[in-house]
C-alpha cells in the first residue's frame, strides 16, 4: 500500500512540469513601452507609442528608442496591433506618460482614458498630458537633450515640479477622480515643443482646462503656477516682480519658501461666497539693475510685502475671472468644497452650478512675508 | 566480518589466558594473535637479580614512547634487585609496586585483553613463570599540535582547536570548566575500530534525561568502525531525512564549553577534531562564539547581518528568476531595460541560466576545497576569469546573473553551519519560483518554514526562540543582549540551575 502511494506520488511529479508555467516570459523578449499617446479618435484611433529597443552584447548594452504609430477601432485594438510592427511582446507596465492631442482632448478625453484605467497592463499612476500646438507623434519624435526618451524626459520634469511649477501634474487616476467628482472640473498639464539648437525639445508648461471631459481652453505658464499654488502644491519656484522701492522701481526675483492656501465657502450672507486666503513666505533671490535696497530697513520690507500681496490678489482675481467668465470651469473645486462643508446649501445649487459658478463672489486675501534675503541683507555695492 | 569474529573466537577457545611458560605465551602471540603482524616487537631480556628471569616486553612499535619503555621497564627490570623467592602473583605485585615507574598499570591474564592493550599502545611485560601480564601505559604516537582550527577562525577569542586526540580534547574542555560538576563518560563504539567516545556535560545544569538519551543512543550503535564524529552524528540525530542539521559540530573547545554550560551535551570522538553538541537549534547557526566576546552592539549587528545573508543566499536567485520571468513590471524601468539588454543574446532561458551558474559555482567550490592551496588558487583564477568573464563576453550568461551568483555565494559563507542546507533550499526555491513566480516562491518558503517548525532535536523544537517575542530565549536569538541582561540560561535546554548571572558590578557605573 505504502509502495503504491509513493509510486503515485512519483508519477504525479511530472504533472508539475506538464502544466506549463503560468505567465512565464523572458525579459529580453519584451518590448517596453515607455510612453504612449492618442493622436486622433475619428475615424480611427491613432496610437503613438515610444518603445525601447535593447541590443548589443551583454557587456555593452545599447538602448535605442523607437516610435511606432498604429491604427485601430479602439485604443486597445490599436495598442494590440502594435505587436505586429514591433515584432515582439509589447509590455505596457513600464509606461510612464500618456499624451492626448488637443483634437482628442477637445472631442472628449473619456475615450482615451477608459482603456488606460481599465487595462491591468497600464498603471493608473501614469502621468497624463495634452499636447499644445503639436501632435503626439511630433512630441515623441522630438529629441530631449539629456534623456534617452521623451517619456523619461517628461517624467523627470514632473519630478522637478517643485522647481518649475508652471504646470500642475496629475496621474491618470487623479484626473479620472476629478472628472468623476461633483463640483470640480479637471485639468491636465500641457506639453509644448520649443526649438533648441535646431532640434525640437518637449517642455511641460501650462494647463489644459476641461469642462466635463472636453477641453475648453488653456492656462499659460504663469497662470498655471498660480493655479498649482492655489491647489496647495508644494512649490519652490521663482518669479520676477517689478518692485517699487525707495530707490526706484526694479525687477526683483522672489522664491516661494512656504505656501499655505485656505479656500473656504462663506454662507453667512444671502448667497454663498468663497474666501481664498493665501499665506506666502518668500525669499529674495536676485535684485535687478543694481538697486541699492537694504532689507534691514523694516519700512522698505513692509512696502515690498504689501506690493507682493497686492500682486497675488490681482493675479488671483484675473485667474478667477478667466475661469469663471471665459471657461466656466470650476477647476479649483469650489463646488466640491461647498458640498463638503455646507451640504445643505450645495443641494440647492448643485442642479444649476454651471450658472451659479460664473457669478460666485470670491474674496481674495493674500499675505506675504519676506523671510530670507539670501546671503546678503545689505545691497551689493560696486566701487572703483 | 562474521568469519573474522568466528575465527577469533575459535582461537580464543584454544588458549584464553596466559600460561606459566613464557615461551608458550610468546609463541601464542607470535603465531596466532599477531601472526603476520610485523609492527609488534618482542623485546627479550633478563632481570638483574641472581635468578635472572627471562622477560619479554611486547608492544606495537609505532604506538609507544620508546624512551619510556626502555627507561622505566627494561632498565628498571634489569637493574632493580628482585628479591628471591617470589612466585607468580607475588612477583607481579612486587614488580608493579616497586620496579615499574608508571602511574597507569593494568595486570591481567587474559590474552584477548592483553592483545587489545598492545594494539592500544601499551607495553605488556611478561615474566617467565607468571601467568599474568603487566600492561603499562606508554602510548605515544604522532599527534598534531593544538592549533587554531582552520574551519572556524576568530578575530577575538581563544586560538585553541581540538586535535585528533580524545584525551587531549576532553582536557581542553575541562580546562575551561574546572568544576567537579563537569562530567565525562567514556564509551566504545565500533566492533572493528573500538573507537573511544566521550560524552561530556555539566552535571548541575544538563537535564539527566537528555544525558541518558544521548548515552542510550550511542550505546545502541552497532557499526564496524567510527572514523569521525560525523558517523555518530548521522547515527543518533533526529529527523535523519531532513537536510537541516539537528546536531551541531565544532572544532573549538570554547564553543563546546559554552554549549555544555547552557545545559547541552557534547560528544567527542577519538580521532576526530570535531565535537558534536546536542540539542542543536536553528538559532545556533546564527550565533558565533565571537558574538559573546565582542561588545553586544556590534555583535547584534553582525548577527542581523547573518540573518540577512541567510535570506540572500537562499532567495536571491529565486527572486531574480521570478522577477525577470514573471514580474518584469516590478523592476524599476531603467534596471529592467538594462537587464533585458544584457540578456539580449543569451540563448538560455532564465531558469537554465540560474541552475547552470549555481552548478558551476558549486563545482568550482568543490574543486577548490580539497585541493592544495597553490592549485586552489589556479582554480579560482579559472573560475573568476575564464568562466565568469569569458562566459559573459561569449553571451552564454548575462552579467546580472554573475552578480546574483556572486552575492549568493559570498552570503552563503557567512552562515557556514547552514551552508550545505542553504544550497538545497536555494535550489528548491529556484524550482518553485520558476514554476509559479513570486507565488511559487512564497509557497516554497512556507513549505520550508513548516518543515522547520515540525522537526525537533532531542525533544527541543527546532525553531525554539525564533518563534517567540518575549522572554529570556529571545535575548540570544535575533539580538545578543548584553551579558548583564542574560541572567538566565536558555529555558528549553538548561533543565536545572537556570541562573547564569548573579550580579554585574559594572552596571552601577553605567
Amino acid at each position: 500500500m505504502k509502495g503504491r502511494f509513493v509510486l503515485v506520488l512519483l508519477l504525479s511529479c511530472p504533472l508539475l512540469l506538464l502544466c506549463g508555467c503560468w505567465d512565464y516570459t523572458e525579459v529580453e523578449l519584451l518590448d517596453f513601452v515607455l510612453g504612449a499617446g492618442l493622436d486622433q479618435v475619428e475615424p480611427d484611433f491613432v496610437v503613438v507609442t515610444e518603445m525601447i529597443k535593447t541590443s548589443g552584447s551583454a557587456q555593452e548594452a545599447q538602448v535605442e528608442r523607437v516610435v511606432l504609430t498604429t491604427h485601430g477601432r479602439s485604443l486597445s485594438s490599436a495598442a494590440r496591433a502594435l505587436s505586429s510592427p514591433a515584432g515582439r511582446d509589447v509590455f505596457w507596465s513600464h509606461a510612464q506618460v500618456f499624451l492626448v492631442s488637443e483634437e482628442v482632448a477637445r472631442g472628449g478625453v473619456l475615450s482615451a482614458i477608459e482603456y488606460v484605467l481599465r487595462s491591468r497592463h497600464m498603471r493608473s499612476t501614469i502621468y497624463m498630458f495634452v499636447t499644445r500646438d503639436c501632435t503626439v507623434e511630433e512630441v515623441f519624435k522630438s529629441t530631449p537633450p539629456f534623456n534617452d526618451t521623451v517619456s523619461e524626459h517628461l517624467g523627470v520634469i514632473v519630478d522637478l515640479h517643485a522647481q518649475v511649477s508652471n504646470f500642475y501634474p496629475l496621474q491618470v487616476w487623479e484626473f479620472a477622480q476629478d472628472l468623476n467628482a461633483e463640483g470640480i472640473s479637471g485639468t491636465l498639464p500641457t506639453v509644448q515643443l520649443i526649438h533648441e539648437r535646431g532640434e525640437m525639445v518637449p517642455i511641460v508648461k501650462g494647463t489644459a482646462v476641461f469642462k466635463k471631459d472636453k477641453m475648453v481652453g488653456w492656462l499659460d505658464g504663469e497662470e498655471s503656477a498660480l493655479f498649482s499654488l492655489l491647489k496647495g502644491r508644494f512649490q519652490r519656484n521663482h518669479f520676477v516682480m517689478e518692485t517699487r522701492t525707495s530707490q526706484g522701481t526694479y525687477p526683483i526675483t522672489y522664491q516661494i519658501m512656504g505656501n499655505k492656501v485656505d479656500i473656504k465657502p462663506n454662507v453667512k450672507g444671502e448667497r454663498p461666497r468663497m474666501s481664498i486666503k493665501i499665506g506666502l513666505q518668500l525669499s529674495v533671490v536676485e535684485v535687478g539693475h543694481g538697486a541699492k535696497i537694504s532689507f534691514q530697513d523694516e519700512k522698505e520690507v513692509k512696502s515690498i510685502e504689501e506690493q507682493l500681496a497686492h500682486t497675488f490678489n490681482r493675479r488671483t482675481r484675473d485667474l478667477l475671472e478667466k475661469l469663471q467668465l471665459e471657461y466656466n470651469a470650476d477647476i479649483l473645486g469650489f463646488g466640491q468644497l461647498l458640498r463638503r462643508k455646507e451640504p445643505d446649501i450645495w443641494r440647492r445649487y448643485s442642479e444649476n452650478w454651471e450658472c451659479v459658478f460664473p457669478l460666485l463672489a470670491v474674496d481674495v486675501e493674500a499675505k506675504c512675508t519676506i523671510a530670507f534675503t539670501g546671503l546678503y541683507s545689505q545691497p551689493i555695492i560696486v566701487r572703483d | 566480518m562474521f568469519f573474522w569474529r568466528r575465527a577469533k573466537q575459535k582461537k580464543a577457545r584454544g588458549l584464553t589466558s596466559l600460561t606459566n611458560s613464557l615461551d608458550t605465551n610468546i609463541h601464542w602471540f607470535k603465531q596466532d594473535i599477531f601472526a603476520n603482524d610485523e609492527t609488534i616487537i618482542y623485546r627479550r631480556f633478563r632481570t638483574g637479580d641472581p635468578q635472572s628471569r627471562a622477560c619479554v616486553l611486547v608492544f606495537a612499535e609505532h604506538m609507544v614512547k620508546h624512551e619510556f619503555l626502555s627507561e622505566h621497564i627494561v632498565r628498571a627490570m634489569m637493574q632493580g634487585p628482585l628479591p628471591g623467592g617470589l612466585h607468580k602473583d607475588e612477583l607481579i605485585t612486587y614488580v608493579t609496586e616497586h620496579i615499574i615507574h608508571s602511574n597507569a598499570v593494568t595486570v591481567t591474564g587474559s590474552f584477548s585483553k592483553l592483545s587489545e592493550l598492545i594494539v592500544g599502545g601499551r607495553g605488556v611485560l611478561l615474566v617467565d613463570g607468571c601467568d599474568l601480564g603487566i600492561a603499562v601505559d606508554a602510548q605515544g604516537w604522532a599527534k598534531r599540535q593544538v592549533t587554531e582550527p582552520p574551519s572556524e577562525n576568530v578575530v577575538r577569542g581563544p586560538r585553541q582547536g581540538f586535535t585528533e586526540d580524545l584525551g587531549g580534547n576532553v582536557a581542553l574542555v575541562q580546562r575551561r570548566i574546572t568544576n567537579p560538576a563537569f562530567k565525562t563518560k567514556f564509551m566504545t563504539v565500533g566492533t572493528q575500530s573500538n573507537t573511544k567516545v566521550a560524552v561530556v556535560y555539566v552535571d548541575s545544569v544538563a537535564s539527566q534525561a537528555l544525558v541518558d538519551e544521548v548515552i542510550d543512543r550511542i550505546e545502541k550503535i552497532e557499526i564496524d568502525a567510527v572514523l569521525d564524529s560525523g558517523y555518530i552524528q548521522e547515527l543518533i540525530q533526529d529527523s535523519p531525512y531532513s537536510p537541516m542539521p539537528t546536531i551541531g559540530h565544532t572544532e573549538r573547545p570554547d564553543i563546546v564549553a559554552g554549549k555544555i554550560l547552557e545545559g547541552r551535551v557534547a560528544v567527542l570522538v577519538d580521532g576526530s577534531p570535531f565535537a558534536l553538541t546536542m540539542p542543536y537549534l536553528f538559532v545556533e547557526a546564527f550565533q558565533s562564539n565571537e558574538d559573546y566576546y565582542n561588545h553586544w552592539v556590534p555583535a547584534t549587528f553582525h548577527r542581523i547581518v547573518r540573518y540577512i545573508s541567510f535570506f540572500i543566499t537562499t532567495s536571491t536567485p529565486a527572486l531574480y528568476l521570478a522577477l525577470i520571468s514573471y514580474h518584469p513590471q516590478l523592476i524599476p524601468t531603467n534596471l529592467v531595460i538594462s537587464i533585458a539588454a544584457s540578456r539580449q543574446n543569451v540563448p538560455f532561458p532564465g531558469i537554465v541560466e540560474v541552475v547552470a551558474m549555481g552548478l558551476v559555482f558549486e563545482i568550482l567550490r568543490e574543486g577548490g576545497v580539497r585541493l592544495p592551496r597553490p592549485v586552489g588558487q589556479a582554480i579560482s583564477i579559472v573560475g573568476a576569469i575564464v568562466l565568469g568573464d569569458a562566459a559573459v563576453s561569449a553571451s552564454l550568461v548575462s552579467a546580472p546573473m554573475i552578480i546574483v551568483v556572486g552575492i549568493t555565494a559570498v552570503a552563503g559563507f557567512v552562515i557556514s553551519p547552514l551552508y550545505n542546507t542553504a544550497v538545497l533550499m536555494r535550489l528548491f526555491l529556484v524550482l518553485t519560483s520558476s514554476i509559479l513566480g513570486f507565488y511559487g516562491f512564497v509557497l516554497g518558503v512556507m513549505a520550508i518554514v513548516i518543515h522547520l517548525a515540525s522537526i525537533k532535536s532531542f525533544g527541543v523544537p527546532y525553531l525554539t526562540s525564533m518563534t517567540e517575542f518575549l522572554g529570556q530565549n529571545v535575548k540570544d536569538a535575533m539580538v545578543r543582549v548584553p551579558w548583564w541582561r542574560m541572567n538566565l540560561r536558555p529555558k528549553y535546554v538548561a533543565a536545572q540551575d537556570r541562573k547564569r548571572l548573579q550580579s554585574a558590578p559594572g552596571r552601577k557605573n553605567r
